[in-house]
């Protein structure tokens, strides 16, 4: 099966070692991979900040480059979710667009539901050894239903030991541009996170939305917690951590 | 009530350091969210009774016109008086001409949110007549110097018994305590007297009953009771979108209610009024009058903000809200704070006057989700958005910035190249210690948190690498 | 033009409406018709539940077999927890031998300092340990209300399963709905202070049910 792989912007800047993940995840999985090229942003802080225009604009784009492929994956949760959960109310307007939206959004996907859902793994590649904690990112669980998922994977792998922390289901106070615009009250979620992971004693937080473990990562270095690490899940299932 | 939501942003930093509120707002994650939580998983299918909860506002909001009209026609049958105000001025300027024709000197008042959002109280006092708030909470905050609510459930949930304590001793003059139940005790001793001499009874209505006439309020504390079967007028002031059909709705609704406000299976007291006192009764209200209230709900029933008319009022969104969680309600600087509040602000005093609102909020859903009438928040929140950039409610910065980005986002050549530059930078930004300690134009991010520097290559370069 | 053709000219234009329907046959019929909402599953017998959830909500609960137990029943109650014997009850308590059982009770309308109310009720709603009171001549609300400690006689006969069949009771026994309608779940209470639960908050204390039948 044609798998295309929604890089998502923060994976293509920040981390490219989690797309490298997710690819030989996919792979494992007996997926033929690809990677559109032109690819750029799913346009959800576009439509997070109300400039619909450009979110439209975006989808678009989104649709003429994954369209063809028999499944949309994306290691984020978020992305996920503004494909599968958003697009279609841009085009509610434009029934001719919003067919082929509609069928690009049942064929989209988060990483970790699409392995486990669509794939069925059975197995994966990764080898960590260690205790973790993870964290349930909003778009991902509230829009996707993604919770089960991830940790039916990480039990895959007998290194693993999950400790869940409180309050695991709560924000981390990333909110996209909202950790801009309300710097303070965004630091101060994300410290109420940072505290709920720390206190599990885990080697390793981890999450299916590097968003939010840019956030959380940050918060940690800031409390000069220099050594916890802040994984994404495709990291710790495909053993690949660096990149 | 004084508007400040333009200070949110503020108002909202300051309240991150004030310990005693901190306090106050940690007990509703242990309780209002454990208790709701608890109450319903015991009910069962929960989600079923939500989208019944939904379904019934939504039909009470499809033919709005004839079940106000239905509901005028069965209170009026039955002796009650019904007016309409169509804003704050008017309502106020209705319920004290009530008062003065009667020659109410005091007003006893039972807790009612559209009370404070068309500020009653300042307009009985200046027309001289003495509005006395009962609910506990609410009484508190009265003799606080009219210090305004900070929850609409809890309106006190920002002080803590010892500031409850020391206010008591100050006004009341009588030993301190610190205990919640003696507390309790002397507020229901000082206020029992007011009851009994009071002109008048103020409360609002949870819900209107079309199919009788009636007022429906429910109250734990017996407040609402006395404030509506001792003094001999009652006047009940609330919204038009409160009224539902049946009986048998508001049964389903009251199911709802309590279960996503306190984790009550019912509150300790529902009351129905139907129309006043009636021959050889010894208790009642001699005149009943009702106020229905617009300012700003027809408006919203024409627009995209139509389903935040289901709301019912039990601050499950701002219990659950991380925001509100960490800044109270204080810094919302109107009368509904948290979710509910960052839509029904904007709407009801202009969305210029309450521009951070909207945005004052990560997206998380966790509002939606636990929304008894099932409110898409965050959708509404963002429409709200599309609103301030269409209008150019946005600073400019942010316009700039996205329009730039969503220039380049749409042209991947230049993106590429973009990104390429930028991530180099980043990685020289991080330094040996590999963190970002101060973001260029996002210095927001960075004042609390250190950046993970990028290894200073995209994926798409690596990719095209490994892949070649 | 009125305020209040102003704000329903408002509506009917947000509902699209041209005119102002004469038809109001939509309403009319869900009205007539009112359905029952949302009832949560009845694996429960109504007398059962019903002590059970009032026991929960802090009240008390008892059963004497007949109404004439009752005042013996009160005196007991009172005797026991070292309350006042003397009160007032609903005008339509007054035949009750109440000086038997060595109370004093009066049936007058109930003052501010008056410490124990006794009242019937109309029915009561199992699905949440319910009382449910009708404001009239012989059954007035402060009764239940202004005294410390209200106790309340419900015919067993008369607990139904949910606030619907109370609903359907009233209709089918006063045709419509009287001045109040009280639903009362146990002591009044508040948790403003702290979120602590505190009994006693401008109602009763304590409210004891002696169940008849």
């Amino acid at each position: 099966m044609r798998v295309a792989l929604f890089v998502t912007c923060l994976a293509d800047l920040m981390k490219p070692g989690v797309a490298f993940a997710a690819i030989r995840l996919l792979e494992h999985g007996g997926c033929t991979v690809e990677v559109p090229q032109a690819q750029t942003c799913c346009g959800q802080p576009a439509y997070n900040s109300g400039d619909r225009a450009t979110a439209i604009a975006l989808a678009r784009k989104v649709l003429d480059e994954f369209e063809g492929f028999d499944y949309v994956v994306a290691p984020s949760g978020s992305c996920g979710g503004m494909v599968r959960a958003h697009y279609p109310e841009l085009f509610r307007d434009d029934p001719a667009t919003l067919k082929r939206i509609e069928g690009l959004a049942s064929r989209t996907y988060e990483l970790t539901d699409f392995l486990v859902n669509v794939l069925k793994l059975e197995s994966v590649p990764g080898d960590f050894k260690g205790t973790v904690t993870y964290h349930d990112s909003c778009s991902g669980l509230r829009e996707l239903n993604v919770k089960a998922q991830p940790r039916a994977l990480l039990a895959l792998l007998p290194g693993v030991t999950l400790t869940e922390m409180n309050e695991a289901e709560t924000c981390c106070g990333f909110g996209g541009t909202f950790s801009l615009k309300f710097g303070e009250v965004s630091t101060q979620l994300a410290d109420n996170k940072c505290g709920h992971a720390c206190a599990t004693g885990a080697d390793a937080i981890v999450g299916g939305d590097l968003g939010c473990l840019l956030n959380i990562e940050g918060r940690l270095r800031r409390r000069g917690d220099l050594k916890s690490q802040v994984l994404h899940i495709a990291e710790v299932l495909a053993g690949e951590t660096e990149g | 009530m004084e508007l400040r939501s333009n200070e949110f942003k503020a108002r909202a930093a300051a309240n991150l350091g004030n310990e005693k509120l901190q306090k106050g707002l940690g007990l509703i994650k242990v309780k209002a969210v454990v208790n709701r939580a608890n109450a319903v998983a015991e009910f069962g299918d929960f989600e079923t009774l939500r989208e019944a909860g939904k379904e019934i506002r939504n039909r009470a909001l499809a033919d709005l016109d004839l079940y106000l009209e239905r509901f005028e026609r069965e209170a009026t049958a039955r002796g009650a008086v019904v007016h309409w105000a169509e804003n704050a001025s008017e309502a106020c300027r209705i319920v004290v001409d009530i008062a003065k024709q009667n020659g109410v000197k005091t007003a006893a008042k039972s807790k009612s949110m559209v009370s404070e959002e068309v500020g009653l109280n300042d307009a009985l006092i200046e027309a001289g007549i003495e509005p006395i708030e009962t609910d506990l909470g609410e009484y508190i905050l009265q003799i606080n110097d009219a210090e305004p609510p900070s929850h609409i459930v809890m309106p006190v949930i920002h002080k803590t018994a010892e500031d409850v304590a020391d206010l008591f001793h100050a006004k009341h003059g009588t030993p301190r305590k610190t205990d919640p139940a003696a507390l309790t005790r002397e507020a229901r001793e000082i206020l029992r007297p007011k009851f009994l001499s009071a002109d008048m009874g103020v409360s609002g209505a949870n819900f209107l009953i079309a199919e009788t006439g009636s007022t429906l309020i429910v109250t734990n504390e017996g407040n609402g009771r006395l404030c509506t079967t001792l003094p001999r007028l009652h006047v009940a002031i609330t919204g038009i979108e409160k009224v539902v059909a049946t009986l048998e709705d508001v049964s389903t609704l009251l199911r709802l209610l309590p279960r996503s406000a306190t984790g009550q299976a019912i509150t300790n007291y529902v009351s129905l009024h139907t129309g006043p006192k009636r021959l050889e009764e010894t208790d009642g209200p001699q005149q009943f009058h009702i106020v229905l209230v617009d300012n700003g709900r027809s408006k919203l029933l024409a627009g995209e903000m139509r389903e935040m008319l289901r709301c019912i009022r039990c601050g499950a969104c701002m219990n659950h809200c991380p925001v509100y969680q960490a800044v109270g309600g204080h810094a919302y600087g109107w009368v509904y704070p948290g979710p509910m509040g960052n839509i029904l602000t904007p709407s009801y005093v202009g969305l210029e006057n309450a521009v951070a609102l909207p945005n004052a909020a990560t997206m998380c859903n966790q509002c939606g989700v636990v929304c008894p009438v099932k409110i898409p928040l965050p959708d509404l929140m963002r429409k709200l958005r599309e609103e301030q950039m269409v209008r150019g409610l946005k600073p400019w910065t942010e316009r700039a910035g996205l329009a730039l980005w969503g220039w380049a986002a749409q042209r991947p050549a230049l993106y590429a190249l973009g990104t390429r530059i930028a991530v180099r930078f980043m990685k020289w930004l991080g330094g040996s210690e590999k963190l970002i300690h101060r973001l260029p134009l996002a210095s927001g991010w960075s004042d609390g948190r250190d950046f993970p520097a990028p290894a200073g290559r995209t994926f798409r370069e690596l990719y095209k690498e490994r892949r070649t | 033009m009125s305020t209040r053709e102003n704000i329903l000219g408002r509506v009917r234009d947000a509902l699209k409406r041209k005119v102002s329907p004469q038809d109001t046959a939509s309403i009319d019929a869900h009205i007539a018709a009112h359905p029952l909402g949302m009832q949560p599953l009845r694996d429960w017998e109504p007398e059962l539940r019903f002590r059970a959830r009032a026991e929960a909500l802090a009240s008390t609960v008892e059963k004497v077999a007949s109404l004439q137990s009752v005042p013996g029943a009160v005196a007991r109650y009172l005797v026991v927890n070292n309350l006042p014997t003397g009160g007032i009850c609903w005008p339509s308590l007054r035949k009750l031998d109440w000086i038997g059982a060595g109370l004093g009770m009066e049936d007058r309308p109930a003052r501010g300092d008056d410490l124990v109310g006794v009242t019937g009720c109309f029915c009561a709603v199992a699905e949440t340990g319910t009382l449910m009171f009708l404001s009239g001549p012989d059954t007035p609300a402060a009764a239940s209300l202004l005294p410390e400690t209200h106790i309340a006689i419900v015919e067993a006969a008369r607990i139904v399963p949910f606030m619907e069949d109370a609903w359907a009771l009233l209709r089918a026994e006063r045709g419509s709905l009287p001045r109040a309608v009280n639903f009362v779940s146990g002591p009044s209470r508040t948790a403003d202070i702290e979120q602590t639960v505190t009994m006693g908050a401008h109602g009763p204390y304590r409210v004891h049910i002696i169940l008849v039948g």
